[in-house]
């Protein structure tokens, strides 16, 4: 949550907001915050901490573990109509790749204001694909798979 | 209810810790802007 933190700025530039959750207290929270976040990042972290006690949302979002009484790695992104664009799910022992989650909130802006599409590995400035019949049987004349990279 | 891409993100309230105040938010409250929303294990795990 800390490496989140650390991009937060570029984020809300962005147009968006983090909400973290855990099962955790508020109070909590607070302790985790002034104990040891806030040796990570100056402050701590700057965006809202959510308590999902008893894990109520998490089952909503179908990301909380019963058996261990822990919601997982789940993500969410969500437009400003309220609407999910995209979701990832990860093991709890395995970290997250913020510059990836930044790309997709990127490209979800980007087919929002445009109405067309981004290929594999789409990064601002990179070709954008205009969804049609036209296009149809097509894209191998203007898109190659080393663009992704 | 399912959970799906190109379906309205459901809704939730709750406890929030924000710059050292304890306040209730809503998904709601949000709308109008993105929003990552992270869940994650637990506060003083290690990832």
């Amino acid at each position: 949550m800390t490496a989140v933190a650390a991009k937060y700025d570029e984020i809300k530039a962005l147009g968006a907001e983090i909400l973290a959750i855990s099962i955790d207290s508020p109070f909590t929270h607070k302790v985790w915050q002034e104990g040891e976040l806030s040796k990570m990042i100056p402050g701590g972290l700057p965006y809202p901490m959510l308590s999902d006690t008893g894990g109520r949302v998490g089952e909503l979002y179908d990301v909380y573990d019963e058996a261990n009484g822990v919601n997982l790695r789940g993500r969410f992104l969500i437009d400003p109509d309220g609407i999910l664009q995209a979701m990832e799910v990860l093991a709890p022992a395995v970290g997250r790749n913020v510059a990836e989650m930044i790309r997709q909130l990127r490209a979800c802006r980007f087919v929002r204001d445009t109405g067309e599409a981004t290929p594999a590995g789409w990064e601002p400035g990179k070709k954008s694909l205009q969804p049609g019949a036209e296009l149809v049987g097509k894209v191998c004349d203007i898109w190659s798979p080393d663009m992704a990279f | 209810m399912a959970v799906k891409v190109g379906k309205p993100a459901p809704d939730f309230e709750t406890k929030a810790y924000i710059n050292g105040d304890i306040k209730t938010v809503k998904l709601a409250d949000y709308k109008g802007q993105w929003v990552m929303l992270y869940f994650y294990p637990g506060d003083f795990t290690f990832v």
